[in-house]
């Protein structure tokens, strides 16, 4: 493979001197073991990790080269909805690649909003595959499962996402609207901070201008609330809807063997022992505690009508629909 | 110039996309190209080392068309990869 470039995994999407294209660093010896993929990147950062930039046609180069595992289940969500517990449990199978929320993929999938055109489409559907080859290639050689969390926006895309990977298996996780405003303004996420305000205007169906207007209470509702009808109307047998009050070791076993992967009792006792952490946290000690009370009881007047404006509607079809789908019901503990 | 004679160079990166589409990356130019399904066969009979006249008996069994003017397609693709130097002579 390119020399310059063994050890190296892709960890940014930039623009550099105009040129858009990305941002590499030597991940030699290096397992992806925290929460979030960007959680690994800045541990290394601080070890003064070798970085380099290339373009983007480097992926269609080394697609050819690396031996890399194909996707085995992708995970998209309406944002803090549990997502990252289950990227947790798909870590603790064996011999799995688990890429959460991996910025070189999610700022390739916004390109599709933010650079529109039939070429450039199919261009960065290219390099997408190509990032997702890269960050797969076997770098022991035994793994056997690539699972993909992607940042909460990309669930925009999906249909863009399945013309790449058609027969990959996807799950998508959502929760109660008003938790989710609650939380995500409690801890602002980056997304809803985005300072170009196409990719959320596209999401949320307004322009720029009045994204920048809005309040984030209406901004959350929003686009969680188009991201619900996104996954009410692509939903079939194909896929998964998995609501946040459902989770569980069992369903998430099931949500496992959904993905074609069974776990070993080991696999499912060290995916207990993670569910009882708080999942986001790299250091592993804090210890979880349900709050989806909490966050009904203390939501704002604005959260409240924000959700119900913008988000409830969708919510309530999205729900019917899972159980229309009956997939998971079973696994459901009251 | 025959096309017996050309082959991809070797500064071009070829991939498929969406069920037989494909995109040429130059990696001289960095310019990208966006090939149909037809111009792909052609690329990827140039790369087995055929010539025109079996790109051109390839297509026929895929789609309906006379084996002439499939070779017509051929000739014109191939004059398109060489007026963007994404070629060479062997």
């Amino acid at each position: 493979m390119n020399a310059d470039l063994k050890g190296f995994l892709p960890v940014d999407a930039v623009v550099v001197d105009g040129r858009p294209g990305l941002q590499w660093m030597d991940m030699s010896g290096v397992s992806l073991a925290e929460p979030l993929f960007q959680q690994t990147v800045e541990r290394l950062r601080a070890d003064d990790r070798r970085e380099l930039f290339t373009e983007f046609d480097v992926l269609l180069q080394l697609e050819k080269e690396l031996d890399s595992v194909q996707p085995t289940g992708f995970i998209f969500h309406s944002s803090r909805c549990g997502s990252t517990l289950v990227s947790n449990a798909c870590r603790a199978i064996n011999n799995s690649i688990v890429l959460s929320e991996a910025n070189a993929i999610d700022k390739l999938i916004v390109r599709f909003i933010t650079d529109p055109g039939d070429i450039k489409t199919s261009l960065y559907s290219v390099f997408l595959r190509g990032v997702v080859h890269a960050l797969a290639q076997r770098r022991t050689g035994n793994e056997e499962h690539l699972f993909v969390k992607f940042g909460c926006c990309s669930f925009a895309q999906v249909e863009q996402i399945k013309r790449i990977w058609p027969n990959v298996p996807w799950l998508f996780l959502y929760r109660d609207p008003v938790e989710t405003i609650v939380s995500n303004l409690k801890d602002v996420p980056p997304w809803l901070l985005d300072n170009d305000r196409r990719v959320l205007a596209s999401i949320a169906g307004t322009s720029p201008a009045e994204v920048a207007e809005m309040s984030l209470e209406e901004l959350c509702a929003r686009t969680i609330g188009s991201l619900f009808s996104t996954a009410h109307r692509l939903a079939n047998d194909g896929q998964l809807l998995l609501n946040y009050k459902q989770l569980s070791v069992p369903v998430i076993s099931r949500l496992l063997r959904f993905f074609k992967v069974s776990p070993s009792a080991t696999e499912l006792e060290t995916i207990e022992h993670g569910s009882q952490i708080y999942s986001k946290e790299a250091s592993r000690k804090r210890t979880f505690v349900a709050d989806a009370d909490a966050k009904q009881k203390f939501a704002s007047e604005a959260a409240r009508k924000a959700a119900a404006t913008w988000a409830s509607e969708p919510y309530q079809l999205l729900e019917q629909k899972r159980l229309e789908m009956n997939l998971m019901k079973s696994g459901e503990q009251s | 110039m025959s096309a017996t004679t050309l082959s991809p160079g070797k500064h071009v990166v070829a991939t498929d996309f969406d069920g037989g589409e494909g995109i040429l990356v130059d990696l001289n130019t960095k310019k990208y190209y966006q090939l149909n399904e037809t111009a792909m066969i052609v690329w990827k009979g140039l790369e087995k080392g055929k010539t025109m006249g079996e790109i051109a008996a390839d297509i026929t069994s895929s789609y309906e068309v006379a084996l002439d003017k499939a070779r017509v397609s051929v000739e014109r693709i191939v004059d398109n990869f060489q007026t963007y130097k994404l070629l060479t002579a062997k």
